[in-house]
């Protein structure tokens, strides 16, 4: 038996390691998952770290809570405003999208594979919702920005397909389980889940939002901890009612997102890490569970499924969901190669487990394989694919943040922060005009708590807060020369 | 952080007794040491009268906002008073001072120091907002002065 000691140590140094990583993976252009995943492998049972882990409900759990934070920090990103225009488009391929990859993956396996038809459709259930967070690490990580519309709507997809994917695929294991099929009793609740996820998210979202403005918590940290404990209650009382959960969470993260509210700069903040957290954490399990010497010998079914999906059942999927949108042949394309697989597919592998289905762990195995074979193929190509389709913009300059600077005690030279007086001479000059004496610079101007880079052109306003390189030699000047007001009139 | 977030009742004064600006200096430096938050008085007075000889932080319009940076200090502190009279503060536009804020932030923390003194800046610029402050009675007053103008903006 692990003491609590060694398994703290365990858990912590596998997430430093993966942080470390991140910037390993950026280099290359890879989706971080995919390291994540590495890193759990090596330390698993097959690898070096020899680490039995197979504890399928705590990896559930983790997953579950993991991807409330990740959709519900995404939800808090989307802007309404960019993603409105691609609503519609979004959810049809969310919806019909999703359901044709299962139709078409289900059916591949069924006839190449001897899988029955409905644990194909399970198969193609759990495979089908995309993951654009995979996509945009890379885009990210490359400096690259999407032109138009594709950003948003492959944002709003992959939020709103994994609901999607998650209801199909617990309906498909209730009917294997159950031996009965009722397809009446499908759709319904296919749209109950749809609906009622949809408007519970959309009340909660404003009543925490209501609720964040109303409390008024004395000690600023208990902000977070509120929603924190709001969004895991959100997909709690959904899925009680019988709706989808992920869904009525990625919801209220939009509403939420989109209204004003104290602390939002620093909530927003929060839970970006808590989403990172959660990432890091889950395909950490996630590699952890997965026995590498059991997966090699799927990789060969791997390998057709990956490639069906990738040029067959997304496709489609993509082409005839959005046959009505205003979306170019070209952006199509492009769309239909973005369709990285991520984290919820892995979630649901494990579902077919838990119920102990015969194929589970054959599912579970051939899952994990067509995520990192999608991750590793797609991933590294969407720089490549984004100047090929001619869907990406201008490279854009990382932003760095202004300034980060100390005293340098060996030299003579000091920063002078200095606000502008209210009734200074200095007011409307240009720095040119000021004639600061060699040596000296205003390095940076803040004004409203923006930061400003000063040229000679930049002209200075009363109350702007500058800093000033100054020495010991021109100090005096300087200050004569800041100390200037406007003459009395 | 917002202004309002770091002032509290505690490191308010208003109606204070004070001197002239040495004295207003030393007392506003022993209020802000009620936070709890300065490791090392003498230090934190050194950086606040050194930064003040360099150039007088008396900004005008009867506001002065002494500032200085120092890792003497647990986290960034703030005093706010407000004088019974009057004072010479030096300023540069020869204006007599009542109000004084005083801040000192860590040294590794220059973003945000700026910032800070950025948004100060900006508040007591405005004249509505220096006529609310003219007219409050007590501290409670004066915090939810800032408070309530802060609301709208951005945590920095």
């Amino acid at each position: 038996m692990l003491t609590n000691e060694y398994i703290l140590l365990l858990i912590s140094s596998l997430i430093l390691i993966s942080i470390a990583l991140w910037k390993v993976s950026e280099n290359l252009g890879l989706p971080s998952l995919v390291l994540f995943l590495f890193v759990g492998m090596l330390a698993g049972s097959d690898g070096l770290g020899k680490i039995g882990f197979d504890d399928i409900s705590i990896t559930q759990s983790i997953g579950i809570v993991s991807l409330i934070y990740i959709l519900f920090s995404g939800g808090m990103d989307t802007r309404w405003k960019t993603v409105r225009p691609v609503v519609w488009s979004a959810v049809s391929l969310s919806t019909s999208g999703v359901i044709l990859t299962t139709l078409v993956i289900g059916l591949a396996v069924h006839w190449l594979f001897h899988f029955k038809l409905i644990e194909g459709l399970l198969f193609g259930a759990i495979i089908s919702s995309t993951d654009a967070a995979a996509v945009f690490s890379v885009l990210r990580a490359k400096g690259t920005k999407l032109k138009g519309k594709l950003a948003p709507l492959l944002e709003l997809e992959s939020g709103s397909n994994d609901p999607v994917a998650i209801i199909l695929t617990v309906i498909f294991l209730e009917i294997i389980v159950t031996n009965q099929i009722e397809v009446g009793k499908l759709i319904f609740h296919l749209f109950s889940q749809f609906l009622i996820g949809a408007f519970l998210g959309i009340l909660l979202g404003r009543a925490m939002v209501y609720l964040v403005n109303w409390i008024r918590f004395s000690y600023a940290g208990l902000y977070p901890v509120f929603v924190m404990a709001f969004a895991v209650l959100v997909y709690a009382v959904t899925v009680t009612v019988q709706g989808s959960g992920m869904l009525a969470v990625y919801i209220a993260g939009i509403v939420v997102g989109n209204n004003e509210f104290v602390q939002k700069r620093s909530l927003m903040r929060y839970f970006e890490g808590l989403a990172i957290l959660g990432q890091i954490i889950m395909f950490l399990t996630f590699g952890l569970l997965a026995y590498p010497t059991q997966i090699i010998p799927v990789a060969g079914i791997g390998i057709i499924i990956a490639l069906i999906l990738i040029f067959v059942a997304r496709p489609l999927g993509v082409f005839i969901s959005l046959a009505f949108s205003e979306f170019r042949l070209r952006e199509k394309i492009f769309v239909s190669w973005v369709g990285l697989r991520g984290a919820v597919p892995i979630i649901l592998a494990t579902f077919p487990l838990s119920a102990n289905l015969s194929i589970g762990n054959d599912i579970f195995n051939i899952v994990f394989f067509v995520t990192i074979t999608s991750a590793l193929l797609q991933g590294w190509s969407i720089p490549i694919a984004a100047k090929l389709f001619k869907v990406s913009d201008e490279e854009r300059t990382p932003v760095v943040p202004p300034l980060e600077l100390n005293y340098d005690v060996k030299t003579k030279n000091q920063l002078l922060d200095f606000i502008i007086p209210y009734n200074s001479a200095l007011s409307g000059k240009t720095l040119a005009q000021l004639n600061l004496p060699p040596e000296s610079l205003i390095t940076v101007i803040c004004r409203n708590e923006e930061f400003l880079v000063p040229t000679g052109s930049s002209t200075l306003e009363e109350g702007d807060t500058i800093l000033v390189l100054v020495n010991d030699e021109n100090s005096a000047d300087v200050k004569r020369i800041l100390n200037m007001i406007k003459k009395k009139v | 952080m917002k202004i309002s977030d770091i002032l509290s009742t505690d490191v308010i004064e208003v109606n204070l007794d004070v001197k002239d600006k040495d004295d207003s200096l030393n007392k506003i430096i022993a209020i802000a040491a009620k936070s709890g938050k300065m490791l090392d008085l003498n230090k934190v007075t050194e950086t606040i009268f050194e930064r003040e000889k360099l150039v007088s932080t008396g900004v005008g319009k009867g506001f002065a906002i002494p500032h200085g940076k120092t890792d003497s200090i647990s986290d960034t502190v703030a005093s706010f008073i407000i004088t019974k009279e009057p004072i010479d503060f030096d300023s540069i536009d020869g204006e007599p001072v009542r109000f004084i804020f005083l801040l000192v932030g860590k040294e590794t923390l220059l973003n945000t120091h700026i910032k800070l003194l950025s948004r100060i800046s900006r508040l007591m610029n405005k004249d509505e907002f220096r006529d609310k402050l003219l007219n409050a009675k007590t501290k409670e007053d004066v915090l939810k002065i800032f408070k309530d103008e802060e609301q709208n903006y951005f945590d920095i």
